[in-house]
């Protein structure tokens, strides 16, 4: 497999638009990178960069240290797999995978060997002989996968390959390219906007937004540890909870209400002191009891767990409003009065939007 | 050796007859060749008989059964390549019923005599259909052996999940 290194590349369209900021990203052999991010954030495009369907600006991409940059997509070995499959609907499944290397004018017996083989991985022997429209949805994305990799390419390219898929189906297909990756050992590079499928998939994240890259980590460190407000914001679900507050003496000042500061946060924020910056607090740290008194709007009953929103400090105020996932089975009214308390608190620097952590 | 010899039956597994196919569909354009060049001569009324009617009704169930042929045997359907070769035969057969006839007779057209089918005319429809029956019958051919040739490796394949 490979090992592929993306040195500052920018991307500006014709029209002087530019999608892509200084991109820059060494994916180990046989890591899963997920690229993540709103729409528009620039990650599909980088990935056709990568893939050669793109110009690169500026910028240079190596591939086992071999400079690529200006090589043509045919050449790159890479194969990409994208959302509306490209499948060609008048070919069978067989033909479909072996269609790439019959261009090849490879031995036909050796492309028998390799459609089989890749068959067998994706539990596709049984439609092999089917059309595309025959298929669901998750099995013509596995034929997709499956046309890849026959090719045996030095790099796996997926554009949001489960867009189109339903949730369950989406589940049953997510996993099955994890283990695609474990069996194959292979590098890839995958693109989604979906933040749980970054979550389960990479062995590191990238999230970008605007162009530019806001973070890159595994996906505990972009959970625990957002760099800012943007990726804090982006990464869990429900998403996290933003309050402003003032840094005072031992606590946190809110509109209508405190937070008590624990040792390691009051030194994290003594360069605050007096200062206004922002309180991040994931729903699934809010817990019941405690001094933050909360007016509950909605109760939703998820099973294990019970998502409650409201707003806290007596202010029914869109910069006031809380939503917490407390574990157990909640029957809360609207109007209810509950008392909540947070257990883990991240912090961002009001102007630059970045992490305030202990030292820096 | 035998490896090699068993993948290229495992093949045909997912692969189409497109030999067989492709002759078929050969077969009728030699067909349509031959029709449409056997009527080119004015021979006044010599045609006009309960032949001629004949003739274009087995053209078009020619060219139906032919073309249903192409489809069966690309999916090695023994029964569609003996159909096949009993059309290829009756494309030879032909050749003594139309163009051998009318090569032989000859009209009075203006006063004056001629062949109702000149040699140059009959050579060629005579080709048309030798070619149209050549493709047929090699089709057949190839169609019965790799359908049998699959239906044994299926059989075995079978044999030995069993």
């Amino acid at each position: 497999m490979a090992q592929l290194n993306i040195q500052h590349i920018d991307k500006v369209y014709d029209n002087q638009v530019q999608a892509v900021f200084d991109f820059n990203l060494d994916v180990a052999d046989g890591e899963l990178i997920v690229l993540v991010g709103p729409s528009g954030c620039g990650k599909s495009t980088t990935l056709r960069m990568i893939a050669g369907l793109e110009d690169i600006t500026a910028g240079r991409l190596l591939l086992d240290g071999a400079d690529i940059t200006q090589t043509p997509a045919k050449d790159r070995d890479m194969a990409m797999v994208f959302q509306n499959y490209a499948l060609y609907g008048h070919m069978t499944v067989y033909e479909n995978m072996a269609f790439s290397l019959t261009l090849r004018k490879e031995n036909p017996n050796v492309i028998h060997k390799k459609v089989l083989a890749a068959a067998e991985i994706l539990g596709l022997t049984s439609q092999l002989n089917k059309k595309p429209a025959q298929l669901s949805g998750g099995q013509r994305q596995r034929v997709a996968m499956g046309r890849s990799i026959v090719r045996n390419p030095r790099v796996f390219l997926f554009d949001e390959p489960l867009s189109n898929l339903d949730a369950k189906l989406r589940g049953a297909t997510r996993r099955e390219i994890l283990l695609l990756h474990k069996r194959l050992g292979a590098t890839m590079l995958y693109v989604t906007h979906d933040q749980t499928e970054a979550l389960t998939l990479a062995d590191r994240i990238v999230c970008m937004s605007m162009g530019h890259v806001q973070q890159v980590g595994t996906p505990l460190e972009l959970y625990d540890s957002p760099a800012n407000r943007f990726v804090a914001g982006f990464i869990g679900l429900p998403p996290m909870n933003f309050f402003d507050v003032t840094v005072r003496e031992g606590e946190l000042e809110g509109k209508g209400f405190r937070v008590p500061l624990g040792e390691a946060e009051r030194a994290a924020l003594a360069p605050y002191a007096g200062r206004e910056i922002e309180l991040g607090v994931r729903p699934e740290n809010v817990q019941e009891g405690g001094e933050i008194g909360m007016k509950v709007f909605s109760n939703e009953n998820l099973g294990m767990n019970t998502l409650v929103h409201g707003h806290i400090g007596g202010r029914n105020t869109p910069e006031n409003k809380l939503s917490a996932k407390l574990r157990g089975w909640y029957d809360f009214k609207e109007g209810d009065e509950v008392k909540m308390a947070f257990n883990r608190c991240h912090f961002f620097d009001k102007e630059t939007g970045n992490a305030i952590r202990k030292g820096e | 050796m035998n490896e090699e010899r068993e993948i290229r039956l495992d093949r045909m597994r997912y692969t189409k007859n497109t030999l067989s196919s492709g002759l078929a569909l050969l077969a009728i354009l030699f067909n349509v060749m031959f029709f449409i060049s056997i009527y080119e001569s004015d021979v006044g009324t010599y045609y006009y008989n309960i032949l001629v009617g004949a003739s274009i009704l087995y053209n078009l169930i020619f060219m139906l059964a032919a073309f249903l042929c192409s489809e069966g045997v690309k999916n090695y359907k023994l029964g569609y390549a003996w159909l096949m070769a009993a059309l290829g035969v009756g494309q030879i057969a032909r050749i003594f019923i139309y163009p051998m006839r009318a090569h032989a007779d000859v009209v009075t057209i203006q006063e004056k005599t001629v062949s109702v089918m000149s040699d140059g005319q009959f050579a060629r429809v005579t080709v048309y259909l030798l070619l149209s029956a050549a493709c047929l019958l090699a089709g057949a051919v190839v169609g019965v052996i790799r359908g049998r040739a699959l239906a044994a490796h299926i059989a075995s394949l079978d044999g030995r999940a069993a």
